[in-house]
């Protein structure tokens, strides 16, 4: 591990400005592929009101107390973290579902953040879409951040957005993932490439996720996809947590030929 | 009638020869047109026009342009050339993003889409230029915009403005932008002949 703030733990945001581009499916896969690499991890839902991510990680029927019931008192964290039921290393503290985000306020959230560091390697917080007071608690505690986006213009432009409002927030370290990437249409001129994204924002690239059907299966199922050891996406989500804990991987030049399966198939053939 | 000229952050009405009557209407004819441009800015009466009015004739030259939420100069030495701050920003303005300035404005980095840069002044961007700026704000029509690379999705000088043509493609080299006669011009950056057009 390379961090030295905070007996090193680092707690990360995933955060995009316009929904649905991927936030949850993320937090929910890179932190199960940090716990299977055997570090501790807990996730936090901060989308009070809109919770995902219990669902995402199969966990929705254990869900016993939330955040709010912790900063309001009402139990203490140990008993509202709900612990993975595939993971042994892996925590989940849900949102709740019934409040909303002015419920809880940025001060708290870091004093829980403070409270989980002694406990974990990871901690990672899911950001709900938007700029509101759902943003300004999800950032307040982080130390790094991660911005997702897809290869499309208005995911690019609220990335860019929050990019600026992360930068005015002091935030060093900001990350980018590019989620739901098809070369084939890349290739054809009809998507933005990783070079266009790239330019336009002026971050550093922490993965690319290719578009993958199966990824929705298995969010219905509740199993995360790094589990699917076949999947594009696994691979890719794989790749992002080896990257998060100080590996270097190399993002693969998906350009080379138009889909995953055809670089596979040519890897076998020499 | 009335020439209005914008100067370092300052409105200044000229007034020429006329009668009383004739510039209440021109001026709340100009106000209502675009009172957006009118309002916040700092109004500085000039020119012998004034001459021939009365205390309460000017005092209500003075509520008009109050009523559309401008502000009286009493301190015109802030005419004299450079009095606006101008502003040096050395990031990317992201989407969202707004820069105001008195003055001119320079940024080392590039403007991206849907960002926004509002100056009195002259707005140099020594990067690429996609968003929204606004030279001559107060309307000051020799201010320019200045970019590395012009790709903007919109251009204001003074109170025109224009857009990028749909088919427009950015050119790999330094462009300017400025006003002549009354339309927003755009031409690659030649140092010498532009120097000389804004010495004049």
């Amino acid at each position: 591990m390379n961090n030295s703030e905070n007996n090193g733990s680092q707690v990360i945001v995933v955060t995009s400005g316009k929904g649905g581009v991927g936030k949850t499916t993320t937090v929910a896969n890179v932190s199960c592929a940090l716990a299977r690499m055997g570090y501790k991890v807990a996730v936090m839902d901060l989308d009070i009101g809109l919770k995902k991510l219990d669902l995402i990680l199969g966990l929705e029927n254990r869900v016993i107390y939330d955040i709010v019931q912790v900063i309001e008192g009402e139990c203490t964290l140990k008993q509202a973290l709900v612990k993975d039921k595939r993971f042994n290393h892996l925590y989940m503290l849900p949102a709740a579902q019934t409040r909303n985000k002015d419920d809880i306020t940025p001060e708290q959230v870091k004093a829980l953040c403070d409270e989980m560091r002694k406990d974990f390697h990871f901690i990672f917080i899911d950001c709900p879409a938007g700029i509101e007071q759902g943003f300004r608690n999800a950032i307040s505690a982080a130390d790094k951040a991660i911005v997702v986006t897809n290869p499309e213009v208005s995911a690019v432009r609220d990335a860019d957005r929050i990019i600026g409002m992360l930068e005015s927030a002091q935030f060093k370290d900001i990350k980018l993932i590019i989620n739901r990437i098809r070369m084939d249409m890349v290739k054809s001129g009809n998507m933005l490439s990783i070079e266009d994204l790239l330019e336009h924002l002026c971050i550093e690239l922490l993965g690319v996720v290719p578009e993958d059907k199966n990824v929705v299966v298995s969010t219905n199922k509740g199993e995360p996809i790094i589990l699917n050891e076949k999947s594009a996406a696994a691979i890719a989500f794989n790749n992002i947590a080896r990257r998060i804990a100080g590996e270097k991987v190399e993002i693969p030049d998906f350009s080379e030929n138009s889909s995953f399966w055809s670089r596979i198939k040519t890897l076998f053939s020499r | 009638m009335i020439s209005i000229k914008g100067i370092n952050g300052n409105l200044v009405f000229n007034f020429l020869p006329g009668n009383f009557e004739d510039y209440i209407r021109f001026l709340t004819q100009k106000f209502s047109s675009n009172p957006r441009l009118f309002a916040g800015s700092k109004v500085v009466f000039r020119g012998e026009g004034l001459n021939f009015l009365s205390h309460e004739e000017i005092a209500a030259l003075q509520k008009l342009c109050l009523d559309y939420g401008m502000v009286l100069n009493n301190n015109p030495s802030s005419l004299e050339k450079g009095a606006g701050q101008d502003v040096i920003i050395y990031r990317n303005i992201r989407s969202g993003q707004k820069i105001f300035s008195e003055g001119s404005v320079i940024v080392w980095g590039n403007v991206h889409e849907s960002a926004e840069i509002i100056a009195a002044r002259d707005i140099i961007i020594l990067g690429k230029l996609e968003g929204i700026v606004h030279a001559g704000f107060y309307g000051d029509k020799n201010s320019i915009v200045f970019a590395l690379q012009m790709a903007p999705g919109q251009i204001r000088i003074a109170d025109k403005f224009s857009r990028a043509p749909a088919d427009y493609t950015p050119k790999d080299y330094p462009e300017i932008a400025y006003l002549e006669e009354d339309t927003i011009c755009i031409k690659r950056y030649v140092p010498q002949e532009n120097l000389a057009r804004l010495n004049s």
